[in-house]
């Protein structure tokens, strides 16, 4: 008992807040860089006006002719890329390689939609290292 | 020995019991019909069938079709001819005698007390006709009588034909120990070579002696005569001794030891004949008579990691081309040809089965020709688990001026499970098809999840809901 207090202080908050302090730094990645871009905004629509996303939907019908993808990032660190990939079903259709450029930057790609095209529909926005930012699914119809 | 061997090559126990079976009803009929016509019929018939199927053989045609019809009418010239044997067959009293039993004699008949009836009748000079039926039957040749079935005896057939009796101007019928019937009719015969002398009583047991195989004993009744009639023929008796040595042939008691002997190789014989028979129409069914057919039969797959399972198969049967008898092809059944493929030796993706003979398990006397297709590409899989997410799969059109603005599924994601290699391609679980047409304001729908391919499995049950908003469209 004697020999535990001698090993502790008479007053332990300094060193508890110092612990503390030292958690907190080894469990922050002080390496880790922040992302190029942040995505603040994605939405699939009909079209764009402004650089705005115009009547956002799931569901598009083929007789509109288009539809767009539509996402918006801010702030944009350096410029960077991004891509857009269209999937039909799971099956990859394309993919839209878009340009981000500082201090922020809306971004869209967009399909000609034909009557073979019904059906259900994704489109997986990633960045540079193939990461996930979002995945927008809808569907194309009559 | 190994020819022998050879040609029994198959056998089942199902053919052992065939040709016992049939050995035996062929047996029965022997023992039942012989000493009659009717044997001779029969054998005549089989070898009209056996011309037959030698016509059958060399590819004679007509001679074919000539013989069947001529066995047809044969047979059915058998029946009508014979049928008094063939009624007294079948009219046997017990069917222990019919299915079992062996008449070592057809008539134990008392012939002392005949014997001796028969010279005091004709020492009296009493007019007497005594018949001994034997193998044939009389009903359908005779006619009236009355039946009397009493115990033979001197006494009694003498007092039958006694002169004022009521029975005595008919013949008097002898079954065995018993006076089965008297002042019966017989058919009179129309012979013009019997002796002018002879009486109706003579022409009665003439005619039926033409018509059946039956003793017929006449006594004269102006001479005190006895004629015996066997056989169509007649023969004049003097004394008790040639009568006795006459009906002893016939209609006699034949359990002598040597009647015993000769009786039983006779039989011992027929049954040996018969075994060869039917052995040899089985040897000329089972060899003579090859013919191919082709079976699809279903492969079974056996052995298989328990942590994989068959994801696809180039097919999931195969056709044998199998020879052997046509009674056995005919005479297979689905579930007696078997393919068994060991997986055992098999890995995740795709293998090349070889489908081996020793694959394929066929009934006895069954031979495999070929298989086809020989070989099977079979994809196998090892069951994985993997979440993911649900999607609904809209259709038809929503009404004008309104636009669906978010869709969600709840749950959001599922848990599947089924073959790695089936799942590694799968990034979306779909709705089955939601009809937008009469949707007019935000709400939920419960909808059934498609698995695509079907051996995928859920972890839950197989509906979601979807929620849904709908909003109009801004002008």
């Amino acid at each position: 008992m004697r020999a535990m207090k001698q090993f502790f202080p008479r007053h332990p908050i300094p060193l508890l807040i110092f612990l503390m302090a030292l958690g907190v730094f080894f469990t922050t990645d002080l390496g880790a860089e922040p992302p190029d871009a942040t995505l603040v905004q994605a939405v699939m629509c009909e079209s764009i006006e402004n650089f705005q996303p115009l009547n956002p939907a799931v569901v598009f019908s083929i007789s509109q002719g288009e539809v767009f993808c539509f996402s918006n990032f801010d702030p944009v660190i350096k410029k960077t890329y991004i891509f857009h990939r269209w999937y039909k079903k799971d099956k990859l259709i394309f993919t839209m390689r878009l340009t981000l450029s500082p201090p922020k930057w809306s971004s869209f790609s967009r399909v000609q939609l034909r009557k073979a095209d019904k059906g259900p529909w994704r489109v997986e926005i990633r960045d540079t290292d193939d990461s996930l930012l979002q995945t927008l699914r809808f569907s194309m119809v009559d | 020995m190994e020819a022998l061997l050879d040609l029994f090559s198959g056998f089942r126990w199902q053919d052992g019991l065939d040709i016992l079976l049939n050995t035996y009803i062929l047996f029965r009929l022997y023992v039942l019909f012989r000493g009659t016509n009717v044997i001779r019929g029969l054998l005549v018939i089989c070898v009209l069938w056996a011309v037959s199927q030698t016509a059958v053989f060399l590819g004679l045609v007509i001679t074919n079709w000539a013989m069947q019809g001529i066995i047809t009418v044969a047979a059915l010239i058998i029946i009508i001819v014979f049928r008094n044997e063939i009624s007294s067959v079948l009219q046997t009293k017990s069917l222990k005698s019919f299915f079992w039993g062996i008449p070592r004699h057809q008539f134990n008949t008392p012939l002392n007390i005949i014997i001796e009836s028969v010279f005091e009748l004709a020492r009296k000079k009493i007019g007497a006709l005594i018949v001994l039926p034997l193998k044939q039957g009389l009903d359908s040749v005779v006619q009236g009588g009355t039946p009397i079935w009493s115990k033979l005896s001197q006494e009694m057939l003498v007092n039958v034909f006694w002169p004022g009796s009521p029975l005595h101007d008919g013949a008097a019928i002898i079954q065995g120990e018993r006076i089965t019937s008297a002042g019966v009719i017989l058919p009179l015969s129309k012979s013009k070579e019997l002796p002018s002398f002879f009486g109706t009583r003579h022409r009665a047991a003439s005619g039926l002696t033409e018509l059946t195989d039956a003793l017929v004993i006449v006594v004269s009744e102006e001479r005190g005569e006895i004629t015996l009639f066997k056989e169509n023929q007649t023969h004049t008796i003097h004394n008790r001794l040639a009568l006795g040595k006459l009906l002893q042939e016939d209609a006699g008691d034949d359990s002598t030891s040597k009647g015993i002997r000769s009786q039983t190789i006779e039989l011992v014989a027929a049954g040996l004949i018969c075994l060869v028979c039917f052995t040899g129409i089985w040897l000329s069914f089972s060899k003579g008579m090859e013919t191919l057919a082709t079976q699809e039969v279903p492969v079974e797959f056996i052995n298989p990691d328990q942590r994989m399972e068959i994801i696809s198969s180039s097919a999931s049967s195969v056709k044998l081309l199998i020879s052997g008898a046509r009674p056995l092809i005919n005479a297979i059944k689905p579930e007696q040809i078997n393919i068994k493929l060991n997986l055992s030796q098999s890995v995740v993706g795709s293998n090349k089965l070889t489908i081996t003979r020793e694959d394929v398990l066929l009934p006895p006397g069954i031979r495999l020709k070929s298989i086809e297709p020989s070989e099977l590409d079979i994809t196998l899989d090892t069951l994985v688990e993997k979440e993911l997410p649900v999607q609904p799969q809209w259709s038809g059109k929503l009404p004008k001026g309104l636009v669906m603005t978010k869709a969600t599924a709840d749950p959001a994601t599922v848990r599947i499970t089924g073959g790695g290699l089936a799942l590694r391609d799968i990034a979306t679980i779909f709705t089955e098809q939601i009809s937008l047409d009469t949707l007019t304001k935000s709400g939920t729908v419960r909808v059934v999840l498609v698995l695509t391919p079907a051996s995928l499995r859920l972890g839950i049950k197989n509906t979601i809901q979807i929620h849904y908003l709908i909003s109009k469209k801004p002008s």
